[in-house]
C-alpha cells in the first residue's frame, strides 16, 4: 500500500461532516473555554485584546502568569479565519499546557485560540459559504451601496457553490465523466463550453454576480510587514482592524515573547521560506547586473522599465511564473523579505527535525502543499518586524497520490532531491549532466546548463525554487489541467463535489449549479482534525525546548594586586536558538539582554556595571564580560544577567593568587 | 515714489480695518500653547454660526487635539461641499506652521462680510483646520526649555539606542537659561575655530592649521554613563512617518513608530478624514525650505498619474508667483525619501489632492547687496560665511536677540565648557517682524487651491425627438477649476466613490445610457446596466457630457451626485 494511502487516506472519509462545522468550537465556546481555563487554573489569566467588527472578542489566554523572568511564547492561531483545526489546536494546548506538561513551567505562555474570530464564525455560518473577512462594511465595487450584493444559496442546499452556464463565451469545460470542470486549454485544441459564476443573483443589478458581499478584512492579511494595497482581503493599510491592532499593542508591550507559533494555514517548518518571496516595492527603472544584463543581450547601464525586465527574464528563464515581485527582490529593492542569512541554518535545523518529526508520527504522506505566507502574514511580521523566531504550522491539508514514477531514462534529481541539495551541490552535478537533466524535465530549449548555473550562483535562483517549478510543471501534466486541489479533493472524497442541479437563474437563464462544497479544502473533520492535533502538538514541545537559554560560565577571578582584582565571566547561550535573532538585531525591536555587576564598596576600575549584550548564537554562542575591580579582599560580587530570554545569577567571592 | 505713498495708505487701511475686526489677532510674535487654544475658542465663540471647534482627541500626554471647522450651514450641508484640510506643526518644533493656520482661520472669517471672493469661497466650501497635530511637542517647545530642533516628535517611550533603558538620557538645560543649546570646549584638535571677524561664528580648520574649539553638541549631561550625551531622549515617534501609505518599520524608515497610525494625532486624525470624504485638498505646514512638496516620496508609491501631475503643476506654478521664492517640488526626487508621511496617505489613499507647504528659507534672512551672490559662491567656507551674514542681520535687523553669546560653564562631567548659540526661535524660524507676511501669503497659497476645488455646473446640452415616444436628452458637467472630482488615482485604484449622474421622471423608462466622448462626432460609450445610473467623473477645467435616451413625458430630473464637489440637479420638460 502507498504511504499516502496509509497515512491520509482514512481522512478523506471523514470529510463528509466537514462543512457543518458540527464539533468545532464556535467562537462563543472558544471564550467560554478560554474563561473557564482562566477560572479554573492558579497562574493562567485570560485577556481581551481587541472588540471584532461582529461585536466578538480577541481573547489571550496567559498561561504561567506567575512566573517571573521567564521566556515567553505567542501563540497566534487561525489568522486567516479559514482553519477551525488550528483554533481547535490552540485550545488543546492550552488544556495540556495547564493539566499535562506542567514541567514547562520555565516559559510563560500566550495563546490566542482565534486572531480573527469573526473569520472563524463564518464556519458555522448557514448556508455554508467560502468568506472570511471580518464583519466591517467594505464598499468592494465603490458604487452607491455597501454589501450590497452577497451571495444567495439559490437552490436551497446549504451551500454557496458555483453556476455554470453554456455560452460562446466560455472558457471552461466538465471534465469527462465527472463535476470537476478544468480550463480549455486553447493550445490543446480544447474550446471552452461553460461560464462560471458564484451562485448568487445580481442583487444590484449592475451585471456583476456577488461582486459586494458581505465581509471585509482578513486579520492575518493585516499586519505591516510585506502589506499588499487594494487587495479585497488585507483592509485599507496594515493594522486597519482593532484585531491587528490589539495584538500588535500586545505584543510591543510584552517583550518578554522571544518566539511566536502560529497555528494556521501556512507552514514554514515542513518548507522553510525560499528565498523566493515578494520584494515590497514598485518602482519604475532598473539597472540589471552586467553578468545579467550581458547574458541577456542587454545595456548594463540602462535603466529598463520592471515590466519589460519581467518580460526578459521570463524569456531568458523559461520560467512564465516569474513574478514582477520574485524580479524586485533580485535587484534587491526594498525591506528585508528573506530570511537573514544567519538565522537561516537554525531554521533549516528546525524544519528537518519537525519533518523528522512527522515521519515517526506517520503524518509525512504526500498531501496538498500548504501555502506560502500571504501578505501581510502575522507569521511573517513577527520574523520581520518583531524580530524573533517564528514558526508557522498547520494540521491538515488533502493527501495527494503519488504518481507511479517515471522510468528513469538517466540518473536525474528529483524535485524531493534537489530541494535537498545546496546550489553548490547541484552546479557539482557538471554542465553536461545539468543540460540533459533539463531537457529531460521539459525545460524550454533556451534554457541551458550555464544560464543555470549563472542564476544560481548569484543566487537569482536556488535549488528550492527550481524544485517548485519542476512540481508546478508536473502538477500540471499529472492533473491534465484540473486544479490539483480539486482533484485531491475528488480522490479523496468525490461527493465533496455536488451534483450539477439546472437552475433557472433571474438574469443568466438557464444555469446548472453544483461544485465543490464550501471548506472542504480547509478543515477536515472535527474528528480528524483532534487526532491529527492530538499527534502533532508534542512537537511543540520540541520546539520550545530549543529556546535560548543563558547562563553565567565560567567566572574567573584573579587578584592583580592588593585590593585590585580582575574578573572575567562568560555569558553563554545553551539553548539551541539564538537571542536576538540575526534579523532582531537589524530591526533592532528586540530588548537586549544585560549583564549587571554589584558588590559592595566595589569600583569598576576597567568595564562597566551594566553591560549590554550583543547576539549570542545558539548552541553555546558567548560574550565575555570582564572587569577590572577596586575592592577589598572577600568582597562578595553578584553577576546577574536579565532579559527577554530569562535571568541567570551567580556570586563569586573577590580572593586569589596573581596571575 | 507715488506708489509707495499709495502702499503706505493701503497698510494703514489695513490697520484701521484690523482694529476694528470682531477677533484681534497680532501676527507679530509666536503662539504659545494657551494663546493658540484662546484664540480658537474666541473664533469660535465670535463667529459661532460659521464654525465649530472639536477636540478629535487627546494627545500621549492628554493634551486636545483642536480642530476648527469653518462652514456656512445656511448655503449647504457640510459634506455637499468641497472641503480642504489644512494643518500645521505634525512636528512640534515646526512652530509657525500653527501661525498659518490661525492665520487662514482669521482671514476667511474676518474678512468673510466685507471681501465678495472671501464670502463666496467661505459660502461654497469647507474648511478644516488643526493649527496643531503634535500638541506636546510644541507645548514642550514652549513651555520648557528648548532648542529649534527639539519637540519633533511625539512623546511615546523608546529605546533610541537599543541599551534597555528608556528615555534615560534627555538633554538638560544646565545653565538655567531657559533654552537648550550649544556646548563647545577648548580642544587644539577639536575641528573648529572662530571666524576672524566675529568671534561667535564657528569656522572649521584647515587640514595643517591648528583648531580652537570642539563643539559637543546640546546642552545636556551623559546621564546613564555610557560616554554619548543626550543619545536617547524624550520623545521619538515622527508623526510624519506614521501614517497608513507604504508605512515602513523603523528599522527602514526611523521615526516610524510600531505600526500605522499607532500615535494619537495620527489616528485621530486619519479618523476624522476617512469620516469626511468631501476633501479633496490637503495642506500640512512645516518650516523648513520654502517647498510646495508632493509626492511620491518614494518608489513604492508608483508614478503620479499625469492628469494629476498636470493639475499639481498648475497650482504649484502659480504657487511659485503666490510666494516669490517657494519652489514646487516632488519629494523622493527633489528632497529625499520617506515612507508612511501624510501626504502620501492623503493622495495614494484618500484620493485627495494637496501639498506639504515647507515655510522659511534661510535667505529670507539674507544680509547681502544684490549681485553679491556670485561672489559668495566662490567662498570656501559657504557655511561659515553665512553664519557670518545672519550675524549681521541678527545685530542689525533683530539687534542680537537671536544668538546667545558664548558663555563658560563648568559641566558636572566635563569641567569648563562655554554654552551659547542660535537660540530657541531662530534657524528655523522667522523673526517676529516677518510672521504676518509670510502667514498671509501662505494663506492666500491655501485659499488659491481651495478656490480651485471643483465646482460643477450642469446645464442642458439639448433634447432631441427619435420618434416613437423616444428622447435623446444630453447634459453637460462643467468644471472650469483645476481639481477634477476625482484624482487619476483615485480612479485607478478606486479610492472613492465615482460621481454618479442620474436621471429620474415619473414613469421615465431609461432605455440607454452613456458618457458622449465626442460630442461632434457622436460617439457614446453606452453602459450596459442601470443606464439611469452613470458611473463617471469631471475632468479638470473641462466637461462631462452625458446622455439618456428615454421614453416618457413629463417632468424629468437629472441629478448630479458627486463625493467631492456640490451636488447638483436639472429639471426639464419632456
Amino acid at each position: 500500500m502507498n504511504r499516502w494511502i496509509y497515512g491520509w487516506f482514512a481522512l478523506g472519509f471523514c470529510l463528509a461532516t466537514a462543512a457543518s462545522g458540527a464539533d468545532y468550537a464556535s467562537p462563543d465556546q472558544v471564550i467560554r473555554k478560554v474563561r473557564r481555563l482562566a477560572s479554573d487554573h492558579r497562574g493562567v489569566k485570560m485577556h481581551v485584546l481587541a472588540q471584532t467588527p461582529g461585536g466578538r472578542q480577541v481573547v489571550l489566554l496567559e498561561i504561567g502568569s506567575d512566573r517571573y523572568d521567564a521566556p515567553a511564547v505567542l501563540v497566534l492561531a487561525n489568522p486567516e479565519g479559514n482553519q477551525p483545526s488550528a483554533t481547535q489546536a490552540a485550545l488543546t494546548l492550552s488544556e495540556t499546557l495547564v493539566r499535562d506538561w506542567t514541567d514547562l513551567n520555565h516559559i510563560k505562555w500566550y495563546i490566542v485560540p482565534m486572531v480573527h474570530p469573526d473569520g472563524h464564525a463564518r464556519f458555522f455560518q448557514t448556508p455554508s459559504a467560502e468568506n472570511f473577512g471580518n464583519e466591517r462594511p467594505v464598499n468592494d465595487d465603490m458604487d452607491d451601496q455597501t454589501d450590497e450584493d452577497g451571495p444567495q444559496d439559490l437552490n436551497g442546499d446549504g451551500y454557496i457553490t458555483v453556476m455554470r452556464q453554456k455560452h460562446p463565451e466560455g472558457t471552461w469545460l466538465a471534465v469527462q465523466g465527472g463535476p470537476l470542470m478544468k480550463k480549455a486549454e486553447r493550445s490543446k485544441g480544447e474550446q471552452g463550453v461553460y461560464r462560471l459564476f458564484p451562485e448568487g443573483i445580481d442583487n444590484d443589478g449592475d451585471g456583476l454576480i456577488n461582486e459586494d458581499g458581505p465581509g471585509g478584512v482578513i486579520v492575518g492579511h493585516n499586519f505591516p510587514h510585506r502589506f499588499a494595497y487594494h487587495t479585497s482581503t488585507g483592509g485599507p493599510w496594515p493594522a486597519s482592524e482593532e484585531e491587528t491592532r490589539g495584538l500588535l499593542r500586545f505584543a510591543f508591550d510584552h517583550p518578554d515573547v522571544v518566539m511566536v507559533l502560529t497555528l494556521g494555514r501556512t507552514n514554514s517548518l515542513k518548507t522553510v521560506p525560499p528565498s523566493s518571496q515578494q520584494a515590497e516595492a514598485g518602482g519604475d527603472k532598473y539597472k540589471l547586473p552586467k553578468q545579467f544584463a550581458e547574458a541577456m543581450g542587454l545595456d548594463p547601464d540602462t535603466e529598463y522599465p520592471i515590466k519589460d525586465l519581467v518580460e526578459m527574464a521570463r524569456e531568458y528563464t523559461g520560467y512564465q511564473e516569474l513574478t514582477e515581485d520574485m524580479v524586485l527582490q533580485f535587484l534587491g529593492v526594498g525591506a528585508a523579505v528573506n530570511p537573514n542569512p544567519g538565522d537561516l541554518p537554525y531554521w533549516n535545523e528546525v524544519s528537518k527535525r519537525y519533518n523528522e518529526f512527522m515521519k515517526e508520527a506517520k503524518l509525512d504522506g504526500k498531501r496538498l502543499d500548504p501555502p506560502d505566507s500571504p501578505p501581510g502574514s502575522v507569521e511573517e511580521w513577527a520574523y520581520y518586524q518583531y524580530g524573533v523566531s517564528s514558526y508557522s504550522m498547520d494540521f491538515w491539508t488533502l493527501p495527494v497520490k503519488e504518481k507511479e514514477s517515471k522510468d528513469k531514462k538517466g540518473d536525474f534529481p528529483s524535485p524531493d532531491e534537489i530541494e535537498k541539495m545546496s546550489n553548490e551541490d547541484f552546479i557539482a552535478l557538471g554542465e553536461e549532466k545539468i543540460d540533459a537533466f533539463l531537457k529531460e524535465s521539459g525545460a524550454p530549449p533556451q534554457f541551458k546548463a550555464v544560464m543555470v548555473i549563472n542564476a544560481l550562483k548569484s543566487g537569482m535562483m536556488d535549488t528550492k525554487r527550481m524544485a517548485k517549478m519542476m512540481r508546478d510543471n508536473q502538477k500540471k501534466e499529472d492533473t491534465g489541467g484540473v486544479d490539483e486541489a480539486d482533484q485531491a479533493l475528488f480522490d479523496a472524497d468525490p461527493s465533496a463535489f455536488l451534483e450539477w442541479t439546472p437552475y433557472d437563474h433571474p438574469t443568466l437563464g438557464r444555469v446548472e449549479i453544483g461544485g465543490r462544497r464550501p471548506w472542504s479544502l480547509l478543515a477536515p473533520s472535527a474528528e480528524a482534525a483532534d487526532s491529527l492535533i492530538q499527534k502533532q502538538l508534542p512537537f511543540v514541545r520540541e520546539l520550545v525546548k530549543l529556546l535560548p537559554r543563558f547562563v553565567i560560565e565560567p567566572v574567573e577571578v584573579s587578584r592583580v594586586r592588593d585590593g585590585v582584582y580582575r574578573v572575567e565571566a562568560w555569558v553563554r547561550n545553551q539553548g539551541f536558538l539564538p537571542y536576538p535573532t540575526h534579523h532582531g538585531v537589524r530591526c533592532k525591536r528586540p530588548v537586549p539582554m544585560v549583564m549587571t555587576l554589584q558588590g559592595d564598596g566595589v569600583l569598576p576600575l576597567e568595564g562597566e556595571r551594566r553591560i549590554v549584550l550583543g547576539l549570542l548564537e545558539g548552541s553555546g554562542g558567548s560574550q565575555k564580560c570582564s572587569w577590572l575591580l577596586r575592592a577589598r579582599e572577600g568582597t562578595a560580587v553578584q553577576l546577574e544577567v536579565r532579559g527577554p530570554a530569562g535571568t541567570a545569577k551567580t556570586s563569586v567571592t573577590l580572593k586569589g593568587g596573581a596571575r | 515714489m507715488k506708489k509707495r505713498i499709495g502702499w503706505a495708505a493701503a497698510v494703514l487701511l489695513c490697520l484701521a480695518t484690523a482694529a476694528t475686526a470682531r477677533v484681534n489677532l497680532n501676527f507679530n510674535h509666536y503662539f504659545d500653547r494657551d494663546e493658540v487654544v484662546a484664540t480658537l475658542k474666541q473664533l469660535n465663540q465670535e463667529y459661532s454660526g460659521m464654525t465649530k471647534l472639536r477636540s478629535l482627541g487627546k494627545s500621549e500626554e492628554g493634551r486636545d487635539i483642536w480642530l476648527l471647522t469653518i462652514h456656512n450651514p445656511k448655503t449647504g450641508e457640510e459634506l455637499d461641499k468641497p472641503a480642504v484640510y489644512v494643518d500645521g506643526a505634525i512636528h512640534g518644533n515646526e512652530i509657525q506652521a500653527t501661525e498659518v493656520c490661525l492665520y487662514l482661520a482669521w482671514y476667511l472669517l474676518d474678512k468673510y462680510d466685507s471681501v465678495d471672493m472671501i464670502r463666496e469661497l467661505v459660502d461654497t466650501r469647507v474648511f478644516y483646520i488643526v493649527p496643531t497635530v503634535n500638541v506636546d511637542g510644541r507645548a514642550r517647545f514652549f513651555e520648557r526649555a528648548s532648542g529649534y530642533n527639539i519637540g519633533r516628535t511625539a512623546v511615546v517611550p523608546f529605546d533610541d539606542d537599543n541599551d534597555g533603558l528608556v528615555d534615560e538620557d534627555d538633554y538638560e538645560d544646565l545653565d538655567g537659561d531657559g533654552e537648550i543649546l550649544q556646548m563647545r570646549i577648548r580642544d587644539p584638535f577639536g575641528g573648529w575655530k572662530t571666524h576672524p571677524k566675529d568671534d561667535r561664528v564657528m569656522v572649521r580648520t584647515q587640514p595643517g592649521e591648528i583648531g580652537e574649539w570642539r563643539l559637543l553638541g546640546l546642552e545636556g549631561i551623559d546621564n546613564d554613563g555610557d560616554g554619548r550625551l543626550n543619545e536617547d531622549p524624550v520623545g521619538y515617534l515622527d508623526m510624519n512617518r506614521n501614517w497608513g501609505y507604504q508605512w515602513q518599520p523603523y528599522y527602514v524608515q526611523s521615526g516610524a513608530g510600531e505600526y500605522p497610525f499607532s500615535a494619537k494625532a495620527t489616528r485621530a486624525i486619519s479618523e476624522f478624514i476617512v469620516s469626511r470624504p468631501n476633501i479633496c485638498f490637503h495642506w500640512a505646514f512645516h518650516n523648513y525650505g520654502g517647498l510646495f512638496v508632493r509626492g511620491p516620496g518614494s518608489k513604492l508609491s508608483g508614478l503620479y498619474s499625469p492628469g494629476d501631475v498636470q493639475v499639481y503643476n498648475y497650482l504649484g506654478e502659480e504657487g511659485e508667483k503666490i510666494i516669490p521664492g517657494y519652489k514646487h517640488v516632488v519629494g523622493m526626487e527633489d528632497m529625499y525619501t520617506t515612507y508612511g508621511d501624510f501626504g502620501e496617505w492623503m493622495y495614494c489613499s484618500m484620493g485627495t489632492f494637496g501639498f506639504i507647504g515647507e515655510l522659511f528659507r534661510s535667505e529670507e534672512l539674507r544680509y547681502r547687496k544684490p549681485g553679491q551672490d556670485e561672489e559668495r559662491k566662490a567662498v570656501m567656507d559657504l557655511q561659515s560665511t553665512a553664519d557670518y551674514e545672519l550675524q549681521q542681520f541678527n545685530d542689525n535687523l533683530a539687534h542680537g536677540t537671536l544668538f546667545k553669546p558664548w558663555t563658560d560653564f563648568d559641566h558636572p562631567q566635563l569641567g569648563r565648557i562655554q554654552i551659547g548659540g542660535w537660540r530657541t526661535f531662530t534657524t528655523r524660524m522667522h523673526p517676529p517682524f516677518m510672521i504676518q507676511e509670510m502667514a498671509h501669503r501662505n494663506a492666500a497659497m491655501v485659499i488659491f487651491t481651495a478656490r480651485h476645488t471643483p465646482e460643477v455646473k450642469l446645464e442642458l446640452l439639448d433634447t432631441k425627438d427619435l420618434g416613437q415616444g423616444l428622447t435623446r436628452i444630453r447634459v453637460r458637467a462643467v468644471n472650469m477649476n483645476a481639481l477634477p472630482t476625482l484624482s487619476g488615482r483615485a480612479l485607478r485604484d478606486r479610492l472613492a466613490r465615482q460621481d454618479i449622474f442620474s436621471i429620474e421622471g415619473k414613469g421615465l423608462e431609461t432605455v440607454s445610457g452613456g458618457v458622449v466622448q465626442d460630442v461632434v462626432m457622436d460617439r457614446v460609450d453606452y453602459v450596459k446596466h442601470r443606464p439611469h445610473m452613470i458611473f463617471t467623473h469631471v475632468p479638470s477645467f473641462g466637461k462631462r457630457d452625458i446622455q439618456w435616451i428615454v421614453r416618457g413625458t413629463g417632468k424629468v430630473t437629472v441629478t448630479f451626485d458627486c463625493q467631492k464637489a456640490s451636488n447638483r440637479t436639472l429639471s426639464l420638460e419632456l
